[in-house]
């Protein structure tokens, strides 16, 4: 198993998560900093005090184009960051063509469609899979492959893999001209029924 | 809980921007054109009540409370959206095989029905455990034996990375054979 062909399984969701996590822990302190705040932990006096201080508020006075434009500058930032956030999380996954030659004058591409439409022809064809998707994902540079499987019953998963590495995988690193295409195959399992019926 | 995750991630992202917006809009407007202020949020009224209440007010209590809650539950949510791909052995170095919990315990469902003397049977499967409960007009003890052993060939049969834990209970059902 390789980086590549394990990160090709399903479309990561590490930097969602993360920033989820994140702000799930900033509104959980907060809302813990406040409470223990108002119950006095951090002085019974300072509980006492209105939420806008008396200080801040004479601070604020004191420098009020200082303040409008920490205020202006850090609404901006907060805008480029939630909306950055909002696209590259709605974003489709990328659907890279294959760059098969980068000289000047002749640069090669293959279109994604016609990769994975002759890699699902490949797949279908193999005994014992009734139905195939196959897409690419990652960069042009670093493709790699998706592939679901959706076996009959009965069918062999060693032998279907046997026919997925020894043809259709070593077709398309041939038509790709490259010793290794990270692939991550999904199985779906009896996922149809054979021909036979199991009912008597 | 992978779908919660995807849906809440721009959600969150667009709460963010939106903050940022009316901050900025409302900072421009109160310095610019103050009689025009404001302009989106009715922030004096906020800012008189922030003034009169304190820390220990019991709204700011409740609403610190609310604050912390929805924290804790969307951390639960980004922690739990984690995939349960069941792996299987890798054929070759560059190639990841994976099935679902789901299929996997499709496959089983199949394997435990083909049993002539079952008559039900519900299975739920991950990557460390395989739980089947079945019915049979027979003696479930002799039945248990039975699908135990086709599982544990089923089992075989498939390339699994790491083998299931396989737990199997059989009870008898009313009816007539």
């Amino acid at each position: 198993m390789s980086r590549r062909s394990r990160a090709a399984v399903a479309r990561s969701t590490a930097a969602d998560r993360s920033l989820v996590v994140l702000s799930g822990l900033v509104l959980l302190a907060a809302g813990v900093l406040v409470v223990l705040l108002g119950m006095g932990i951090f002085g019974v006096y300072r509980a006492q005090r209105p939420l806008i201080d008396p200080d801040v508020t004479a601070w604020i006075a004191a420098n009020a184009n200082l303040t409008r434009w920490i205020a202006i500058v850090g609404g901006i930032v907060l805008l480029v960051v939630g909306l950055t956030w909002a696209i590259r999380s709605l974003r489709p996954e990328a659907r890279p063509d294959v760059l098969l030659s980068e000289t000047p004058g002749q640069r090669l591409t293959v279109e994604h469609s016609a990769i994975a439409e002759a890699v699902r022809n490949d797949a279908e064809a193999i005994d014992g899979v009734s139905r195939a998707r196959v897409r690419l994902v990652g960069t042009e540079r670093r493709p790699a492959l998706r592939m679901t499987l959706w076996l009959v019953e009965d069918a062999d998963v060693r032998d279907v893999w046997a026919e997925v590495d020894g043809r259709v995988l070593a077709r398309a690193r041939q038509a790709f001209a490259v010793d290794a295409l990270p692939t991550a195959v999904r199985i779906e399992l009896d996922a149809a029924a054979t021909k036979t019926p199991r009912v008597l | 809980m992978r779908f919660v995750l995807r849906l809440l991630s721009p959600v969150l992202g667009l709460l963010v921007a939106a903050v940022g917006l009316i901050t900025t809009i409302e900072v421009v407007t109160a310095w610019v054109a103050p009689a025009s202020s404001p302009l989106v949020v009715p922030w004096p009224t906020w800012q008189a009540a922030l003034l009169s209440s304190t820390w220990s007010s019991p709204v700011v209590r409740g609403v610190a409370i609310g604050v912390g809650v929805v924290g804790l539950l969307v951390l639960l949510v980004a922690l739990v959206a984690r995939r349960h791909d069941v792996r299987l052995t890798d054929p070759v170095p560059e190639v990841t095989v994976t099935t679902s919990p789901r299929s996997l315990a499709r496959a089983v469902g199949h394997e435990v029905r083909s049993h002539a003397d079952v008559v039900s049977a519900s299975v739920v499967a991950s990557s460390k455990k395989v739980v089947i409960k079945a019915g049979t007009l027979d003696a479930p003890d002799d039945v248990r034996a039975g699908v135990r052993e086709r599982v544990d060939e089923l089992l075989s049969r498939l390339p699994l990375a790491r083998r299931p834990r396989v737990s199997v209970s059989v009870a008898a059902t009313k009816g007539v054979k």
